[in-house]
Order: structure tokens, then C-alpha cells, then sequence
């Protein structure tokens, strides 16, 4: 049970009013003197009144046009964000693309110029130290074909960093 | 005014139509009329001034953007109060790094001028300010819409997001708790 007095609505009003006082109001305030409920709602509202009073007096809010303003431009930041968002995603689907056809690409190469041969031919040519390499064709062959294979490791990734960067 | 300017004026308020609810004169009236009291209240519940400027910015920004039809002025009010309660809130789970504290030791400078006595107006704003960091904060954003601001019981509940019926107890039992606080720092 909520204590209740049916005098608060006039405390309120006599408040906001600024005339809660013996001088003004003699029989509310002396109502407000021995009622317990429009004591404490008397004294919480006061205070809290005046201290509206003074927030407001202290309030020195920026205009309407430079916070319509500020939320334009940064409306606007936010739509040209949006927008981007998608080509983000397709940026993302385009980078994996690419990286899978130099895989690919990469393979068939590997296939098709018998790399396998060459790195044995590489191979044996080091660890014979160069007497027994069986032709020096293939062994410039093999020699290309790491070299490639270094570049791809490289300028993949940068590829792919340039392709997935945002800006 | 160059033709570019124009250009980039044009799509602004392009974007503005695009996006916001209302269009910068409407904005402006509602502006007008709650600035002030939002301001009022974003320093109070978060205790600093500055805060309260940018959390000012937040409150209209997400207010523009909000796609909510609104009933009446009252209700595009209570809207915006609970957008900048939701703010505090948010602010409050905060770790504070630096602030500018309102209602501190040195308050005279704040006193009301039209106070008899503004040292006395003053002190009481700093205790008030003390009591009021003694409360729970939803205790305060209740005592503040209701005692200062002076917002009706349905008013409160649409800005704090609690229902109508529970406002009368809550508002009670934090009113009884300021006022008791009150008077211990009269003592």
C-alpha cells in the first residue's frame, strides 16, 4: 500500500509555481509542515526544480542547423558505407577467384612441362654437384619453373591484399 | 556559390530527405522547443557537461533516423527522452576515462542569481548532487522526469520502458530514499 495524500497535485503545481511558502501559501505550506507524504514529495520536487532551473540556465545546446548538419554529413558517410558494403563482398568473392585460377593455372603448368622431370633433373644435378645433370635444357628449365613458383608466392598475396583492400 | 557546392548541397539534403523523418524545418521547431530540457537532463543523469553535448548530437541523430510514426508531439517527446535515457544507460556501463563535473565543490558560480541567497542555492545543489549519486540510477532518471521535468506517469513509462502501473511504487520508494538523504545532509 502506497501512502497517498490528496494535496500532492497542489504541492506540485505550487512548486513548479514558486509559491510554496508560508507568505504565498500559508495553509498548503502548514498541510506540507505535518503531512509526512507532501513533506518528502515537497522537499525531493524543490530541490529537484531548481536544479532544473539551473541545468537550464546553464544549458547552452549547439543550433538546430549545425546538428542537422553534423547528422547529414554523417548520414551521408554512413549511405556511402552502406553502398560499398556489397562491392566488399564481391571484391571478396572476386579475390578467391583469382587465387583459385593461378591454382589452377598453376597446376596445368606444372603438368604440362613435366616439372616433376625437372626437379629430379634438379635434383640429381645437386647432388652430383653439376657432373651427371642430364641436360642442361631441362635443368634451365627447372631453374624458371622455381623461379615462377617464388613470384606466384609472392605476388599472390599481394595480389589478393590489393584486391581485398577496402580503400 | 559555385556549381559544385550546389551540387554537394543538393545531394545533402538528398541524403537528408533519404534518411531522416522529418525535414530541417520541422527539425528545427522540435529543436527548439527540446534542446534545452534533453540537454538539461543528459547532464544531470551522466553528471558531465560535455558528455552531455555529444550525447545531445547522438540523441537527435537517432532520433532523425528512427522510423517510428508518431501520434502526437507528445509522443515524438517522449521518444526522443527515451532515446537519450538509452544513451545514458549505455554511457553509464562505460568505464569513465575524464569528465566535467557538474554540481561539484565549487558550484558557486552556478548559483541561481535570482536565489535570495545564491551560496545557499548553491550548497543545496551539491547536496542534491551528492544524494542523487547515492541513488540507483533508474531511481534517478524517475525523480528527474518526474520532480523536474515534470512528465505524467505515462510519460515516464514510455521513456523509461517500464510499464505504467509499477511508475506509482518506484517513483515512491526512490522519492522517500532522495528525501531522506535530503535531510541527513541538512543535519
Amino acid at each position: 500500500m502506497i501512502p497517498e495524500c490528496s494535496r500532492e497535485a497542489d504541492v506540485l503545481e505550487a512548486i513548479a509555481f514558486g509559491r510554496l511558502s508560508d507568505a504565498t501559501e500559508p495553509e498548503l505550506a502548514a498541510h506540507v509542515a505535518g503531512c509526512p507524504v507532501c513533506r518528502d514529495l515537497a522537499d525531493v520536487a524543490r530541490a529537484l526544480h531548481a536544479d532544473r532551473e539551473a541545468a537550464l540556465r546553464d544549458a547552452h545546446p549547439p543550433t538546430a542547423g549545425m546538428v542537422w548538419w553534423r547528422a547529414t554529413i554523417r548520414a551521408r558517410a554512413e549511405a556511402a558505407q552502406t553502398a560499398m558494403q556489397p562491392m566488399t563482398v564481391l571484391q571478396g568473392i572476386a579475390g578467391a577467384c583469382v587465387a583459385g585460377a593461378t591454382a589452377a593455372l598453376a597446376t596445368v603448368a606444372w603438368r604440362l612441362a613435366g616439372a616433376s622431370a625437372r626437379l629430379d633433373d634438379l635434383i640429381s644435378y645437386f647432388a652430383s654437384g653439376r657432373g651427371e645433370f642430364a641436360s642442361g635444357f631441362g635443368f634451365e628449365h627447372a631453374l624458371l619453373m622455381l623461379v615462377g613458383l617464388a613470384a606466384c608466392l609472392v605476388l599472390a598475396p599481394l595480389a589478393l591484399y590489393i584486391t581485398l583492400a577496402d580503400d | 556559390m559555385t556549381v559544385s557546392e550546389l551540387g554537394r548541397l543538393d545531394a545533402e539534403a538528398q541524403v537528408a530527405e533519404d534518411t531522416f523523418q522529418m525535414d530541417e524545418d520541422a527539425f528545427r521547431v522540435f529543436y527548439d522547443r527540446t534542446a534545452r530540457p534533453v540537454w538539461a537532463y543528459l547532464s544531470r543523469m551522466t553528471g558531465d557537461a560535455r558528455l552531455a553535448d555529444d550525447l545531445l548530437q547522438e540523441a537527435y541523430y537517432r532520433f532523425l533516423r528512427a522510423r517510428v510514426t508518431y501520434e502526437t508531439d507528445a509522443h515524438r517527446r517522449n521518444y526522443l527522452f527515451r532515446i537519450a535515457t538509452n544513451l545514458v544507460r549505455d554511457e553509464r556501463r562505460r568505464p569513465r576515462v575524464a569528465s566535467t563535473p557538474i554540481g561539484g565543490e565549487d558550484d558557486t558560480d552556478c548559483a541561481d542569481p535570482r536565489s535570495s541567497d545564491p551560496a545557499a542555492a548553491a550548497a543545496r545543489r551539491v547536496d542534491l548532487g551528492r544524494a542523487m549519486t547515492r541513488l540507483k540510477p533508474r531511481e534517478r532518471d524517475l525523480l528527474w522526469l518526474a520532480y523536474a521535468q515534470g512528465s505524467s506517469h505515462q510519460e515516464i513509462a514510455d521513456a523509461l520502458g517500464l510499464k505504467r502501473s509499477s511508475i506509482k511504487l518506484l517513483l515512491y520508494r526512490a522519492r522517500r530514499r532522495l528525501a531522506a538523504l535530503l535531510r541527513e545532509r541538512e543535519r
